[in-house]
């Protein structure tokens, strides 16, 4: 297999029911326990299969990925952290291939999830790194809402663009929302509702933000077995040292090159998900990657999301079905894995073969820091 | 409020960082800065906006003023948190 880029594929994808009201006594561990068991029960794979552990999270801390292989009982002779929020499904996907490539490993879990319970959350936003407990936490921000309000202002101002626009995307992720038994919120929502929906902070009101979930995502990777195959992975963090204007990710710098390897483009992917932790990002996302050729942001979303709607975000996304911390790194994966694999049930995208999936995040100081893509191909 | 400049360059920064974006060096010293641009403001349980130092850096601070973006605004701090008035 060394040598054959194709080596590696997903065999398995799922997702623990996402909740707002977890059960009683749910921690960080049980759920990504949880979803351990079911993604190997999803793969029919034994427990002594794996021999390697992937596991991102916020909360589980201050365990690490050796504690969850010992808990589980797995023998890995490959682990890895990756605590990097939005990116952290990719970035896992991204090691544990090259893992797979080299004969490290053959068949790798990768966990995501967190729970959060009382102030965790705001203990959480307020500790995200050193710089936002010293300079930011004492304004207070009190978490990314206001950074992103800040920038979806600047977006609007610079694309003419109205709250409507955004309520588009919301709309269109809603539906696809009720098709997925999954989501968090599965009820109808028209333009009328999104718009009238309460202010948070000027332009964001509550449904441009993401519900804070318990869940936990997983994958496997196999070197056997029919599954996934990725065309093209790229990533580039820091792109620009936290003094851009926030609306440009890494991914505009690497686009040419995820297509040129994937020998697809934007108008080939069959499904697509962009990480929707707001729908500025999201749009933000889809121009890097080249949806929007003409820069025509409204219009691309007047068009793509209503008229002939692009298959975006098919799980709701996190703004309908839930951002369960570090997992909403890997739910746009699971998801689309689900659909390549045509397992998504009634929003299953007919004849799914290629899709795209990015991840964006970890807010430094005024913006996320990471972001990666993958070209991701049906068996 | 204070922010970071670098002593072999002059390139300032704010937040901190280790070294220097441009050159590399980490000895920086601080240098105060009165006033600054207000870009971009939300009232959520404060007002927060983006400030535009007149050495380059754009910080979050704090405002506590009803300043409107485009204003200038002078800069203090409050501990280390950035104040914008
Ligand atoms: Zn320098």
């Amino acid at each position: 297999m060394t040598g054959d880029r194709r080596a590696a594929r997903i065999v398995a994808a799922v997702e623990t029911p996402y909740t707002r009201h977890p059960a009683e006594g749910t921690t960080t561990e049980t759920l990504l326990a949880d979803a351990f068991v079911r993604v190997l029960a999803g793969a029919g794979l034994d427990r002594a299969d794996v021999d390697g552990l992937g596991v991102a999270s916020f909360t589980h801390t201050p365990d690490r990925a050796i504690d969850l292989a010992w808990k589980l009982g797995v023998r890995p002779r490959w682990l890895m952290d990756d605590g990097n929020g939005g990116a952290s499904g990719i970035q896992l996907l991204q090691h544990a291939m090259r893992a797979i490539e080299a004969g490290d490993a053959t068949t790798v879990v990768l966990l995501s999830g967190d729970h959060f319970d009382g102030d965790s959350f705001r203990t959480l936003v307020d500790n995200y790194n050193r710089t936002t407990a010293e300079v930011l936490a004492g304004i207070p921000t009190g978490g990314p809402n206001v950074l992103f309000a800040m920038l979806t202002q600047q977006q609007m101002e610079a694309h003419g663009l109205e709250r409507e626009d955004y309520g588009r995307l919301v709309v269109a992720q809603r539906r696809w929302a009720g098709l997925n038994p999954g989501a968090v919120y599965r009820a109808p929502l028209t333009l009328e509702e999104y718009l009238a929906s309460p202010i948070v902070a000027e332009p964001l009101h509550r449904l441009d933000c993401v519900p804070v979930v318990s869940g936990a995502d997983a994958l496997v990777v196999s070197a056997a077995g029919e599954g996934v195959t990725v065309r093209a992975l790229r990533a580039l963090h820091n792109h620009d040292g936290q003094e851009g204007d926030g609306l440009q990710t890494g991914i505009a710098e690497f686009a040419g090159g995820l297509w040129g390897d994937a020998d697809a483009g934007p108008e080939d992917m069959d499904v697509v998900s962009v990480y929707d932790d707001y729908p500025a990002m999201a749009l933000a996302q889809l121009a890097d990657l080249g949806f929007v050729p003409d820069g025509d942001l409204g219009g691309f979303l007047r068009r793509r999301f209503e008229d002939e709607p692009l298959a975006v975000n098919t799980s709701g996304g996190q703004l309908s079905a839930g951002q369960a911390g570090c997992a909403g790194g890997m739910h746009g994966l699971v998801e689309v894995v689900t659909q390549l694999l045509g397992r998504a049930g009634e929003r299953q995208v007919e004849s799914a073969r290629l899709a795209v999936v990015t991840g964006y995040g970890m807010v430094l100081y005024r913006y996320g820091a990471c972001a990666n893509a993958v070209v991701l191909e049906a068996p | 409020m204070k922010v970071f400049v670098c002593t072999s360059c002059g390139r300032a920064v704010f937040p901190h960082r280790l070294l220097c974006p441009d050159c590399g060096s980490s000895e920086w010293r601080e240098e105060r800065v009165e006033h600054g641009v207000l870009e971009a403001a939300v009232e959520r349980e404060v007002r927060v906006g983006a400030v535009r130092t007149p050495l380059g850096p754009l910080a979050i601070t704090r405002i506590e003023s009803d300043a409107e973006p485009g204003a200038e605004v002078s800069l203090d701090q409050d501990g280390d948190t950035p104040l914008a008035r």
